[in-house]
């Protein structure tokens, strides 16, 4: 699973998060990857995301702020223009009934057939009037005109009466009455001249006042209608409440000029209400206008834009994100390759100068070695030269034999420090001719004491026709020690190690080391040439030893392949040319004395 | 065999004293010195049928004695013998006239053979 998605996701498939080559930490620059992945992502959040994300806040809140300030403008504009609206109908109105008593005589007035006739023509001239009454100062109502017959009435008790003696005009609020139809008084008190007064009292058709308050709304979400001062509704006020029913909201507070205020109405939406109190020039009314408005209604189409601005800013942000983080994967994955590269090259130097340092040991030592060995080996053949070519000492064949086996010791001595002398040479490129059978015996002399101890049968064959090669010895032996020792750790005691060379045609040869050991898992047949892999556990393994043999051979210009059977063993196969110009290898840099 | 005069020259004194004795009961006649310079008077002053010269001597390097020798007479072999010997050293020296380049231990055969072919080649 995590393979299929490791092969889905290519190059931005974070490989930092897990270095598992414990070897290899020393030499890497930075240990923390997914720290500098983290803070690289977080550096770019903060300089790309943070002041997208603080323009679209400080934008919506301006916004915000304007739309609202604009809502309460405009909110405040139309409850004026519905107060001026109110108020020259209502004065307008009064002004008639004034100029009616003023302008016409007391008898004239009281006379029905007059009235009548007054009566049409200020419906005439003003419209909006139903019936005209004068009654005098005791509140008897003296004559009438109108489609009720009300003559008669006494409303010295009414209220409108009362305030009309007190302020000389009077507006009241709309209300049934004895007509059981909504309705608005108006009155006018007027002075005779023997200084006694009447009154004109005016009924207005509330129908022209709910239509000239409706002409101002504008859209479902804005809302005019009149309440009284008590907050009873006197228009329809469609959710708001019904006629002569007190109105959700509370009174607004009093005040000459139009106000906007911001409530909530009882599912708790935001509402905007203007109001104004509606005051004639010529007498105080009981009425408020108000102008309602839905906040979030009216706000609709800034919702609209605000949740477009929203996407675009959210997918923006989204984009960005992904950039981020793709773009700071890709690089802390190059980066980590790059210092992963430079930690194994590192690593693998720091091997190959330690096989040089141990070959330059063993040459310093095989050469120290080599002066008193031939001390040794001068005198002890001085010696028998004496037992042998002098007369005088006699042929004591005893004490020859003793010398010999001094001689061979010394022999025997020369050839390891010979060995070890060439060991140091490995780091020396030469090409030369090579026997393999001897380049072969010459490996297996480092394992033949372990071979017999842990009785390993090792067999070797080299057909006798074999021509020489031309190639590095050393790197070949070299080739041929690692793959040695690699089975020699595969194998259990008492198992056996081939070595068989063939000519592969085409100028090549072919060496393949097989041993009948424990054999390799599939699973890590790819990775066996990988640096730093190694099944051995503990300090066992470096995993370098086929990593390097497999160098070698490339050096070599070589093949190197491997077939393997879990218990059942494996064999290593080296192609290798026949030839190999001198200078085509480089130099490992480290080499002996 | 003729009495072949020879020129041991190293600095390890017992190692040439015992190697000129053994010489010399085969018949030969050896001179030996124990560092360059003393090597240098001494080719001045004779002929020698061979020197075995060892490459770290004490004042001159064995390099430059040969190069110095080989100045003075190109015809008498010279052969290297040392314990400290590398790839660089043998190729140096074969390419400044050295007839051989011998690691020690050496067998005293082997060094029997070696004379025994100059004197083939000088016949």
């Amino acid at each position: 699973m995590i393979e299929r998605i490791r092969k889905a996701l290519g190059p931005i498939w974070p490989e930092f998060f897990h270095q598992d080559i414990k070897l290899l930490d020393p030499y890497m620059t930075f240990t923390d990857y997914r720290k500098i992945w983290t803070l690289g992502i977080s550096v770019l959040i903060a300089t790309a995301l943070v002041p997208l994300l603080v323009v679209t806040i400080i934008h919506y809140r301006l916004l915000d702020k304007s739309v609202d300030s604009e809502l309460r403008l405009r909110t405040e504009r139309l409850a004026s223009n519905a107060k001026r609206a109110i108020t020259f109908f209502l004065e307008e109105r009064l002004d008639a009934l004034r100029f009616t008593v003023n302008e016409i005589s007391y008898d004239r007035l009281t006379d029905p057939d007059h009235l009548e006739e007054i009566l049409r023509n200020l419906k005439l001239g003003f419209g909006g009037l139903t019936d005209l009454s004068v009654i005098d100062r005791t509140g008897k109502q003296l004559a009438y005109a109108g489609p009720y017959n009300l003559e008669g009435r006494d409303y010295s008790n009414q209220r409108w009466f009362i305030e009309c003696q007190q302020h000389n005009f009077y507006v009241s609020e709309i209300f049934r009455g004895y007509r059981h139809v909504p309705h608005i008084i108006i009155a006018a008190k007027s002075l005779r001249e023997d200084g006694s007064f009447f009154f004109i009292r005016a009924t207005l058709d509330t129908e022209r006042l709910i239509r000239a308050l409706q002409s101002y709304e504008t859209g479902a979400h804005a809302h005019i209608f009149l309440v009284n001062r008590s907050g009873v509704i006197q228009t329809p006020a469609k959710q708001h409440g019904d006629i002569f029913q007190k109105m959700s909201l509370p009174v607004p507070v009093f005040s000459e000029r139009t106000r906007v205020s911001i409530a909530k109405d009882d599912k708790g939406k935001t509402l905007i209400v203007g109001y104004a109190y509606i005051f004639t020039q010529i007498a105080d009314t009981p009425f408020i206008l108000m102008v309602i408005k839905h906040k979030a209604g009216m706000m609709q189409v800034w919702h609209q834009l605000r949740s477009n601005i929203n996407w675009f800013v959210g997918s923006g942000a989204f984009v960005i994100l992904a950039v981020i983080i793709i773009t700071c994967t890709l690089l802390v994955n190059k980066l980590f390759h790059a210092d992963k590269a430079k930690a194994e090259a590192m690593a693998l130097m720091e091997q190959s100068n330690q096989l040089a340092s141990i070959g330059q040991l063993a040459a310093g030592v095989a050469h120290e070695i080599n002066n008193p060995l031939a001390l040794i080996n001068e005198t002890a053949g001085y010696v028998k030269d004496l037992f042998v070519l002098k007369e005088r000492y006699g042929h004591d064949d005893e004490l020859i034999g003793y010398i010999d086996d001094i001689l061979d010791a010394v022999e025997r001595c020369g050839m390891i420090t010979s060995q070890l002398l060439g060991f140091a040479r490995k780091f020396e490129v030469k090409i030369q001719e090579v026997n393999l059978k001897e380049a072969i015996s010459d490996v297996l002399v480092f394992h033949n004491k372990e071979a017999s101890y842990r009785n390993i049968k090792v067999c070797v064959d080299v057909p006798e026709d074999m021509p020489p090669i031309k190639t590095d010895r050393a790197k070949l032996q070299q080739v041929l020690v690692n793959l040695v020792n690699n089975a020699f750790q595969a194998l259990d005691d008492g198992c056996r190690l081939d070595i068989e060379a063939s000519p592969a045609g085409n100028n090549k040869i072919r060496i393949a080391v097989s041993d009948n050991g424990c054999g390799i898992p599939e699973e890590n047949l790819p990775k066996i040439f990988e640096p730093f892999f190694t099944t051995k556990k503990g300090s066992r393994g470096t995993g370098l030893g086929l990593a390097i043999t497999y160098g070698l051979v490339k050096k070599l210009h070589g093949e190197i392949t491997l077939k393997s059977k879990l218990d059942e063993g494996t064999t290593f196969t080296i192609t290798l040319p026949t030839q190999i110009q001198e200078g085509s290898i480089e130099n490992e840099g480290a080499t002996g004395r | 065999m003729k009495p072949y005069n020879l020129l041991i020259v190293d600095d390890e004194k017992r190692f040439a004293d015992m190697l000129a004795k053994r010489l010399t009961l085969r018949g030969c006649q050896c001179e030996v010195c124990y560092n360059g310079q003393q090597a240098l008077d001494l080719v001045e002053q004779k002929d020698f049928f061979l020197i075995l010269l060892d490459l770290h001597l004490p004042d001159i390097y064995g390099t430059d004695v040969l190069m110095r020798i080989k100045k003075m007479d190109s015809k008498t072999p010279v052969i290297i013998v040392t314990a400290h010997g590398t790839e660089k050293d043998r190729k140096k020296c074969i390419q400044q006239g050295a007839h051989a380049f011998v690691h020690k231990p050496l067998g005293i055969d082997e060094l029997m053979e070696i004379l025994a072919r100059i004197e083939e080649m000088r016949s």
